[in-house]
């Protein structure tokens, strides 16, 4: 009896190993009850992320034989964790979508993407913006359709008739400060700045030339010198109350509470679709990005966004298939359609961008939305990653008032240099 | 006849306590053992979770040694336990020996002072953030009225940051202990201190002799819990201050956390958490060794 009972419960732990091992996956994709391929996509907050609705619309239009399951990772911060962790544990989601650039290359040089390069030696490279971004030494491991760069978004009731054409940082603090206005609970800052450190970092390197990976800072000086002013003479929000209550932009902006508001293309989208759902009524234009001084052309910066295919993904046909489709033509225009800034452009997808409803199309949003120079938020590099954590922990320090600019600047340096090398 | 039953009755007894056993054993093995050895073998080894693992010898705490950023974590996570033990641990006693009595109402304050033990985390934190909000806050604004011209940034200062995570919590953790600290007080038999009031004993020395003495094994046992939750702290952190500003709060769970799942350095952040977890039980073990020499 005993011999029987040990012989049973090893069949049946043996089948369960066997059984398990199995259903992870395999070559062949899952099927829908009424059978069509399921493709999984990893994306983030998708109730509020319009884009991943409408690519995935256009492509099951166009493909209806497949059926695509987003796997939503909810916060938006913290993605690139999320999917470290997914990837270390051998996950099989077929489309990864890469947040930012940073992290496309550890994934990439770690061999965790499926390579794509043959995707991309048929594609026309010129019609392409953040292409070469994903070129890890000769290879590509993602495709771009989204290509984010930073403008400047007004409320026009606030700001009147300003001319935003062509605003020199100096001109774009005096109108902030001329726009603060209120007190208290009625207060209208002139702008909000957001707490991350891109804001005052990046513009500063894409302005002023200079290099995040260099242990050299001193070119932030005049960014962060402006910020502070502003930010003294009560016409920004300080920063520690933003940082401490975790304010978001869009309760600034989308409630009329600021003036101004520096953010990338991509919040054009939440604008629209917010407004069309009612969830605001704000009159808002975009004016480029305020430069250091008139004539040098519109200089910012930005970070495309892309697809990649897991190396373990479970339908990995069907994933090259999306992500081809996605930094394509249709793609492009599904995207263009919804206000987002896509990858891929010809004329066709800018006429779709600037017809979007609601968009601003004035000479000012033209301009703001045809930059003559987009800076990499933070350079692709072995290194990025260190050296951006020290970055944002010296910004924190800088904007709590807990260092001077220039003692800040120099331990950042130092830090760079002993620490990373 | 009796010679053969007796070790039959014993093996079968044996069985039966260790089916009683072996479903916790299974767990502990899966999800603690094994992963702690693993650990163990990966701070020696470099591994980005993708490829071949690469034996690398010392490299892993050579290298913690030399960064900054290790120390610093290391000591704020130090910091954070002298702070959160005896703060929790007294205010904890404090607050049990005030509702050990017959108050009305009794039942309400304890529920109240336990209440924040059973509240979400990150609610706690958040709600904290904005109490100690620099500039609308409430805890600056009854500074202000209290006549503070320059009240703290609390979560956005260097110096401020660790005692505001500290002082959230302590109030979110007292009430938990006090629970332990009440039940202990209810072992302590009344005719102790009615025997010490006929001697002339003040609440001092009845405080002194009788209760801190009876309440031993229940002390021992809240330390050991405060220490092993001091030094594994990291969601209040994370939500609170994410280590900032600057690395003013940064922990060493945190910093764990950022070089392995972050950076995808396993085995440096496998390294880490070998010093941790040496450091848990070595102050464990020497508070057993502590109370084992006070009961002699």
């Amino acid at each position: 009896m005993k011999r029987h009972l040990m012989k049973n419960l090893a069949v049946a732990t043996a089948l369960v190993l066997v059984t398990s091992a199995c259903g992870g996956g395999g070559d062949e994709p899952a099927k829908t009850a009424d059978g069509k391929d399921v493709l999984t996509v990893a994306v983030w907050a998708y109730d509020q992320t319009p884009e991943f609705k409408a690519l995935f619309d256009a492509f099951e239009a166009e493909n209806p034989t497949i059926d695509i399951q987003p796997v939503d990772l909810l916060a938006g911060d913290d993605y690139a964790e999320k999917v470290t962790t997914m990837l270390a544990g051998g996950d099989k989601t077929d489309v990864l979508t890469m947040k930012n650039v940073t992290d496309y290359a550890r994934y990439g040089t770690r061999g965790q993407l499926a390579d794509l390069t043959d995707l991309v030696d048929g594609l026309p490279k010129e019609s392409y913006r953040g292409l070469d971004s994903y070129d890890l030494d000769g290879k590509y491991y993602a495709l771009p359709y989204r290509q984010d760069f930073w403008v400047l978004y007004y409320n026009r009731e606030l700001v009147g008739d300003a001319d935003l054409a062509n605003l020199t940082w100096d001109e774009y603090a005096a109108l902030v400060k001329e726009k603060t206005t209120g007190d208290g609970a009625n207060k209208v800052y002139g702008a909000y700045h957001h707490v991350w450190r891109s804001v005052v970092q990046a513009i500063a390197a894409s302005q002023n030339g200079g290099d995040q990976l260099s242990g050299d800072y001193s070119w932030m000086a005049d960014q962060y010198t402006m910020t502070q002013d502003l930010e003294k003479s009560g016409s920004i929000m300080p920063w520690a109350t933003a940082n401490s209550q975790k304010v978001s932009y869009d309760s600034q902006f989308s409630t009329g509470k600021a003036a101004f508001v520096p953010m990338g293309a991509w919040y054009s989208a939440r604008l629209l679709a917010d407004k069309a759902a009612g969830k605001h009524d704000i009159d808002w234009g975009v004016a480029p990005m305020p430069q250091p001084a008139e004539g040098a052309g519109v200089k910012t910066f930005g970070s495309p966004t892309a697809f990649a295919v897991n190396k373990n993904a479970a339908n990995s046909a069907g994933a090259r298939k999306f992500v081809e489709f996605a930094s394509g033509e249709k793609g492009a225009t599904a995207v263009a359609k919804i206000g987002i800034y896509p990858s891929f452009t010809d004329d066709a997808v800018l006429a779709a961008y600037a017809g979007v409803a609601g968009m601003p199309n004035d000479e000012t949003a033209k301009k703001a939305f045809a930059p003559d120079e987009i800076m990499l938020e933070m350079p692709v590099s072995e290194t990025s990653s260190d050296v951006d954590a020290i970055l944002k922990e010296q910004h924190e320090l800088i904007m709590a008032g807990e260092k001077t600019v220039p003692d800040g600047l120099r331990e950042m340096g130092e830090r760079v240099k002993n620490e990373v090398g | 006849m009796t010679r053969t039953a007796a070790p039959k009755t014993r093996r079968r007894t044996t069985l039966i306590g260790w089916s009683f056993i072996l479903p916790n054993f299974l767990g502990f093995a899966a999800l603690t053992l094994v992963p702690v050895v693993a650990a163990l073998a990966l701070s020696f080894m470099e591994w980005d979770s993708y490829s071949t693992p690469e034996w690398v010898g010392l490299a892993n705490f050579t290298r913690m040694w030399n960064n900054s950023t290790f120390w610093v974590a290391l000591w704020n996570t130090c910091y954070y336990a002298i702070g959160h033990i005896p703060l929790t641990l007294v205010a904890a006693l404090g607050f049990a020996m005030l509702l050990n009595r017959p108050l009305r109402g009794v039942g309400l304050f304890r529920t109240a002072l336990f209440f924040p033990y059973v509240t979400s985390l990150v609610a706690v934190a958040v709600v904290w953030n904005m109490l100690f909000s620099p500039d609308l806050g409430p805890v600056n604004q009854f500074l202000r009225g209290i006549g503070v011209d320059n009240p703290p940034g609390w979560t956005t200062s260097s110096d401020w940051a660790m005692p505001a995570v500290i002082l959230t919590s302590v109030w979110r953790d007292m009430g938990y202990y006090m629970v332990l600290y009440l039940a202990g007080l209810q072992t302590i038999p009344q005719e102790l201190y009615e025997a010490a009031k006929v001697d002339g004993a003040g609440r001092w020395a009845r405080f002194r002799h009788i209760t801190l003495p009876s309440l031993r094994p229940t002390t021992f046992f809240v330390v050991i819990m405060l220490t092993i939750s001091s030094f594994k702290v990291f969601d209040l952190v994370q939500v609170m201050t994410e280590g900032g500003p600057g690395r003013s709060t940064l922990v060493l769970s945190q910093l764990i956390f950022r070089e392995g799942i972050t950076q995808g350095r396993f085995g440096y952040s496998s390294a880490i958490s070998m010093v941790l977890f040496v450091i848990v039980l070595l102050v464990t073990l020497i508070q057993f060794r502590l109370q084992q020499r006070s009961e002699r």
